[in-house]
């Protein structure tokens, strides 16, 4: 069966959602209703979730039947689901059986398997950002990436706390740089994205900009 | 009613009001009047060599979902995305779309479905597109570069919330030796951005989409309501200099503080 709302109506709904959230952060009686719809928009979230896990499972165990050269990863990937899912259950079970949280396999999980995988991952992340700045005036040569690179080689090297390698003079400029110019930088960073984001969000309201299909 | 949130509707209402009034004063105007943004240049390039080629673009919109601080990033990749999908109308296959997060995954499958039929592209999948992919971090952006090492992805849009984990994406994009253009709304991910996509899209540029591929004279105006805003903050912080400078703060603190 196919529920396709017209899009007038769900424009509708999203722009009165949104303004009702808004006006909610500002005026205090009508805090009660905003809570109302995000928490709606919460159970909403979580239910999209599982969605999203389901379409991924279709996906991949569509891919696993095509000749595709990635199917053996599509195979992993069910595989751990279905062990995850399965332990979780195991443990939820237990946890209502003995009656207080007991969640030792899942713990077991994501200490022994997710955690350690997920720092090795955060170690190959450093490396490939080390090259990725070593590599910025390779691609870029203007002045901007030129004083991108020896401003992250000056705060490095003023980062340094092995006793040969710390040079006060470099200290002091590291925190000078991190005090003044990259702060001021970053302030004019946010500044222009709240304004950014307050564009958008009145967009969306005025209903200009509709990224939900309508 | 506090201050903070009388202050709040102020903002709301004089965005309003300076994007219609920048809407009505532009009606008739041609070309828009706004900087070139070199990143989106590129988009609109890639999308004629996705045409001619027969190949794809891959929008990746991150992992912000629709209710917190990064939902505007998400909201703006999906508004990029629309675009590219209307704009790749000629093309034999749609845009292929990639989130870690499970709202965005739903609305981003919404728009190229729906999107591509208004369009009538001919063939709707070679890929499954607007899939989660993962919900971690490193699960999202190993699970990214299988699509972007496809030889039939023509040039990779990474456009949403991202944390550090996008070099990974704008490397495997190098790699391949296809376009990376990458915007996002983390300061940290920016500066990783700015130096491994070879067309950075910087602060609030990520917001600016739907003004640069012709979205609409809204959009235009809207550019030109934040810059009147931006020109109303710079002249609010220097004139806090000033007084800063000259001791008249302390006056006004006290004053405040009643």
């Amino acid at each position: 069966m196919k529920i396709k709302i017209k899009a007038p109506i769900s424009t509708a709904i999203a722009i009165g959602v949104g303004i009702i959230v808004l006006a909610g952060y500002f005026i205090p009686s009508m805090d009660s209703i905003r809570f109302i719809l995000l928490r709606t928009g919460l159970v909403l979230a979580a239910v999209a979730l599982l969605v999203g896990i389901i379409n991924l499972a279709t996906v991949h165990i569509k891919k696993m039947g095509s000749e595709s050269e990635n199917s053996g990863y599509s195979l992993i990937l069910l595989i751990s689901l279905l062990v995850t899912l399965v332990i979780g259950v195991i443990d939820m079970v237990q946890t209502y059986l003995i009656g207080q949280p007991n969640f030792q396999m899942t713990n077991w999980v994501f200490t022994y398997i997710q955690l350690p995988i997920e720092t090795s991952l955060l170690a190959v992340t450093t490396i490939s950002l080390i090259y990725a700045a070593a590599n910025i005036l390779r691609k870029r040569m203007n002045m901007f990436s030129i004083s991108f690179f020896f401003v992250t080689l000056l705060v490095l090297l003023g980062s340094f706390s092995i006793p040969p390698a710390t040079i006060p003079f470099l200290q002091v400029l590291r925190d000078w740089i991190l005090r003044v110019p990259a702060l001021a930088g970053a302030r004019g960073l946010l500044l222009g994205i709240a304004l950014g984001t307050i564009t958008t969000g009145v967009r969306i309201l005025i209903g200009t900009d509709r990224p939900y299909g309508g | 009613m506090s201050a903070t949130g009388f202050t709040g509707i102020v903002v709301v209402v004089l965005f309003v009001g300076l994007m219609i009034f920048f809407s009505i004063i532009n009606k008739d105007r041609k070309t828009p009047l706004i900087r070139p943004i070199p990143a989106f240049d590129k988009i609109n390039q890639e999308i004629n060599v996705s045409v001619e080629d027969g190949t794809q673009l891959h929008v990746s919109l991150g992992r912000g979902g629709v209710s917190g601080p990064e939902s505007a990033a998400g909201l703006a990749g999906l508004s990029i995305l629309k675009q590219v999908i209307e704009k790749s109308s000629m093309c034999d296959y749609p845009p292929v779309g990639s989130t870690g997060n499970p709202v965005l995954s739903i609305l981003a499958q919404d728009m190229i479905r729906g999107s591509s039929k208004a369009v009538s592209v001919s063939a709707l999948h070679k890929h499954p597109s607007g899939e989660l992919i993962g919900v971690t971090p490193f699960s999202y952006a190993a699970g990214t570069l299988t699509t972007i090492r496809d030889d039939t992805v023509s040039a990779n849009v990474h456009t949403g919330w991202f944390g550090n984990e996008i070099i990974w994406l704008t490397t495997a994009g190098e790699r391949q030796s296809s376009p990376t253009i990458a915007g996002t709304a983390e300061l940290p991910a920016q500066a990783v951005i700015y130096a491994s996509a070879s067309d950075p899209l910087i602060g609030e540029e990520l917001y600016a989409a739907g003004a640069y591929m012709g979205a609409g004279k809204m959009h235009e105006a809207s550019i030109s309501a934040q810059d009147v805003i931006r020109w109303i903050i710079i002249g609010i912080i220097l004139v806090g200099v000033l007084l800063n400078l000259f001791g008249i703060n302390t006056n006004i603190e006290g004053i405040l503080a009643g």
